[in-house]
């Protein structure tokens, strides 16, 4: 029989287990689907709004309310107002509020006599995202009461409102976020979680499926249907999973540059070569432990830890130069590092292809692995002589 | 009567943890996650967030103005924890082409006209692009020129006031006319690993009870055993002395290892310990005993061994993302809100970070602990009642099987009936769907 007679068989099998096991489908199809409605859903606002800063107001006069006010009013602010210092700080300590801003008995009247009265806040950063976002917006409003009490003096020495604009900011900043303009923490999350998830999920499917060949002692049938030639069985199988992947993660991509219409700089297709080569590389490693490791129990749990890995190790939350040098090195292993860095090249430089080749040839190495391993997954498979528990 | 009653419970109960322990300590795959993800992934994670704070991020300076200004400008900005100026660049093209090649992770740019809009006392801008591929960039490199910014604009101002003929007294009550005193009490630096590690710890133990105890769940089915597995003298029928047996013998297991990871840990790896040590200990009682039910209400739908992996690995960074440590709680939508009280994590998390890490004491904790109880109460029950629908199935395993066949071969006969309807042929469906997988082996 020809190679392709011995893979075709072998797909017919896989897809004949994959009846009567709804766990593969399951496992992965859903798995994906309940992964992007948790992920989409949960942070489709793009950016928090509406975050709680307690205020204790000492001053109660005009100065304070409309500090109080024009905070509340931003978009990212919620202002809840307490009697006492002490509550307030309770309430932070819970985690109930970001942060606390007192404004000090006199305020008004110490502006008014340009005595300099000292406005104080707290921040819990501990509440990462909501106690960066408060303490951004307590800045600026301070900053801009701060200049509302210069601009009516200015005024009421006669400067015009031009040359007011000067005095007051003589130096201004002008951002532009390269890549992902209106800082979506939705698409910079589900951008990187998504694919991690079905990185996750091929390892973890891969070493199911060739391990419970071992486990069920199905794995002489599967060489037999394979004309007893290893590479043909490894073949047929991975063929068709691979296709069953290939199908997610263009979904996936399409899902999220197509559908939700994230922000993508270069050109969309060139995604789906990325996401090629995310699914074979991970199907490789996927080999590759099974093959190391031929007993289902224990190769499935090394997939699980190895996997959850991946998340803080692709640097797209902490950078991964902020890391210690060693743990660097371990990064590399993680083909969704690669598919990272083949992102940020193409979806936010445009940089096309001589941005990213290098990431190409990398996980391009990973096909070397389940070569590594076949001769001893062969073995397993022809002696079953590993522990099946 | 009583006395027996009270002896036989103690008995079973007794047997059941033994057994428990035993099962526990002789799977393999259980030991393989308990010290690996149990021990070492704390190490590791407070490795990978060992810095916790990015610090001189490299970026590229454009300066078309190339006055003194601008020049003070970039040398105070280079002096900031966040930013450093790796490349002085030309024009913008070859500062662009650097943050391509990810040699710098922004830019700033100073157009021509700068110095002279600052003589003119007219506002002068700069212009800064920061890569967005991760957010610390961009927040280093904000926070960098911000900074700069302000006290060059104080310095400015003072300068332009004192032009105008006030004195240096006046100018800087001007200037500061409300001067402000910033206090991050928890977290100074904004550290990445204060707030990540605090939220990842409790995780880490309800995530390895869990999938330690759906292993040996699932193993145990698969061998035809059930989860309310009695001990061979099992003399008694209540379910409470299983779910508390079992229970027990995970308790004491993850008691060790939470002490590890909730004191040891946070004090070999120099995170804050603000918390008193009692208060962590009634912390980590409740949240135990909580998780503990949790896992044997959810493990009990496990049927065989690899499927917790296979199907629920996914649920660990939701779970995450559901403490609230990132996405701030009153953000949430509202239907995510109410999916987050299933779990003890999200109330677990959330004591530890106030307790330990922001100092608090039992009374910041009051809603967690509530929580925590009344959660714990209800996934008691709902192991109980587990217990309770397992031993009838497998009393009334025969009877039920008999009726799904009944049921079955009903449908099927349906099916037949309509297929040689419509075709004319009786094909027999059994024969089709049953076909084993390794029929011919």
């Amino acid at each position: 029989m020809s190679t392709w007679h011995n893979m075709a068989a072998v797909a017919r099998r896989e897809l004949r287990v994959w009846r009567n096991r709804p766990i593969y489908l399951l496992g992965s199809v859903v798995t994906i689907a309940l992964c992007a409605i948790f992920y989409l859903t949960f942070l489709r606002a793009g950016v928090p709004s509406d975050v709680p800063i307690g205020i204790v107001d000492n001053d109660n006069s005009t100065l304070s309310r409309n500090f109080i006010q024009q905070l509340d009013a931003t978009q990212l602010g919620k202002t809840i107002e307490y009697a006492s210092f002490a509550e307030a700080r309770e309430d932070m300590q819970k985690g109930r509020i970001t942060s606390v801003c007192v404004l000090p008995e006199g305020m008004y009247a110490d502006v008014q006599a340009q005595r300099q009265p000292e406005f104080t806040f707290y921040v819990n950063t501990l509440y990462f995202l909501g106690g960066s976002l408060a303490y951004k917006d307590i800045l600026q409003m301070i900053n801009l009461t701060s200049g509302a009490v210069q601009r009516s003096v200015l005024r009421m020495k006669g400067v015009n409102e031009h040359a007011i604009a000067g005095r007051l900011r003589p130096v201004d900043l002008d951002i532009h976020m390269i890549g992902n303009p209106t800082m979506n923490y939705g698409s910079y999350l589900a951008n990187m979680m998504l694919p991690g998830v079905l990185e996750m999920i091929i390892i973890i499917i891969i070493i199911y499926s060739f391990g419970t060949e071992l486990k069920y002692g199905t794995s002489r049938h599967l060489l037999r249907t394979a004309g007893d030639r290893m590479p043909d069985a490894m073949g047929g199988k991975l063929a068709l999973y691979t296709l069953l992947f290939l199908g997610i993660g263009y979904s996936l991509v399409f899902l999220l540059y197509r559908q939700m219409g994230f922000r993508f700089e270069g050109v969309v297709a060139r995604m789906l070569t990325d996401m090629t080569l995310l699914v074979i590389s991970s199907e490789c490693v996927g080999v590759f432990i099974i093959g190391c490791i031929p007993v289902l129990r224990f190769a499935l749990s090394i997939g699980a830890l190895l996997s959850v890995m991946a998340f803080s190790l692709t640097g797209f939350t902490l950078p991964v130069e902020a890391m210690p040098p060693y743990i660097q090195g371990i990064a590399e292993i993680f083909p969704l590092r690669h598919y990272y860095q083949f992102y940020v090249q193409e979806g936010i430089f445009g940089a096309g292809f001589a941005g990213w080749y290098k990431e190409v040839i990398h996980m391009l190495i990973y096909l070397f692995l389940p070569l590594l391993v076949m001769r001893r997954l062969e073995k397993a498979y022809i002696y079953q002589n590993y522990p099946k528990k | 009567m009583k006395d027996n009653y009270i002896k036989s419970w103690l008995r079973d109960f007794w047997g059941i943890f033994g057994h428990e322990l035993r099962t526990i300590f002789s799977d393999g795959g259980f030991l393989i996650i308990f010290f690996f993800a149990g021990l070492a992934y704390p190490i590791l994670y407070n490795l990978i967030y060992k810095n916790g704070v990015l610090e001189d991020t490299p970026v590229a300076v454009v300066d078309n103005s190339g006055c003194a200004a601008s020049r003070r400008f970039i040398r105070e900005v280079d002096a900031t924890r966040e930013v450093s100026i790796a490349y002085r660049c030309v024009n913008m093209e070859e500062a662009k082409d650097l943050m391509q090649k990810r040699k710098v992770n922004g830019i700033i740019m100073f157009p021509s006209d700068f110095g002279e809009k600052i003589e003119r006392m007219e506002t002068a801008k700069i212009s800064i692009y920061a890569d967005m591929s991760s957010f610390l960039y961009y927040k280093n490199l904000l926070m960098g020129t911000e900074f700069v910014m302000l006290h060059e604009i104080n310095s400015i101002q003072i300068e332009r006031y004192n032009a105008s003929g006030m004195t240096d007294q006046q100018s800087y009550q001007m200037v500061k006319a409300i001067p402000y005193e910033e206090n991050i009490p928890y977290n100074r630096t904004f550290s990445y690993s204060i707030f990540l590690i605090s939220a990842i710890l409790m995780l880490i133990i309800q995530q390895v009870m869990f999938y330690g105890m759906s292993l040996l769940t699932g193993t145990s089915r698969e061998e035809n055993r059930s989860l309310a597995t009695l001990p061979e003298d099992f003399s008694g029928h209540g379910m409470g002395r299983v779910v508390l047996g079992r229970g027990l013998a995970y308790w004491l297991l993850f008691m060790t290892i939470s002490l590890y990871i909730a004191i040891i840990i946070p004090a070999w790896f120099g995170l804050p310990q603000r918390g008193s040590f009692q208060d962590i200990i009634v912390l980590l009682v409740i949240f135990l005993t909580d998780c503990v039910f949790f896992c044997q209400a959810w493990s009990s739908l496990i049927t065989r061994r690899e499927t917790v992996f296979v199907l629920l690995l996914f649920v660990s960074p939701i779970l995450l993302f559901l403490t609230g440590f990132s996405w701030p709680t009153c953000a949430f939508p509202k239907f995510w809100k109410w999916f987050s009280y299933l779990f003890p994590s999200t109330f677990g998390c959330q004591a530890f970070i106030n307790l330990n890490t922001a100092g608090g004491d039992l009374e910041t904790i009051r809603f967690q602990l509530m929580a925590m109880t009344v959660q714990g109460m209800v996934y008691y029950a709902l192991a109980n009642i587990a217990v309770l629908v397992e031993n009838w199935v497998i009393s009334h395993r025969e009877a039920i099987k008999g009726k799904r066949r009944e049921v079955k071969g009903k449908i099927e006969e349906r099916i037949e009936d309509r297929i040689e309807k419509r075709t004319g042929k009786r094909i027999s469906i059994s024969s089709i769907l049953n076909k084993p997988i390794d029929s011919d082996i």
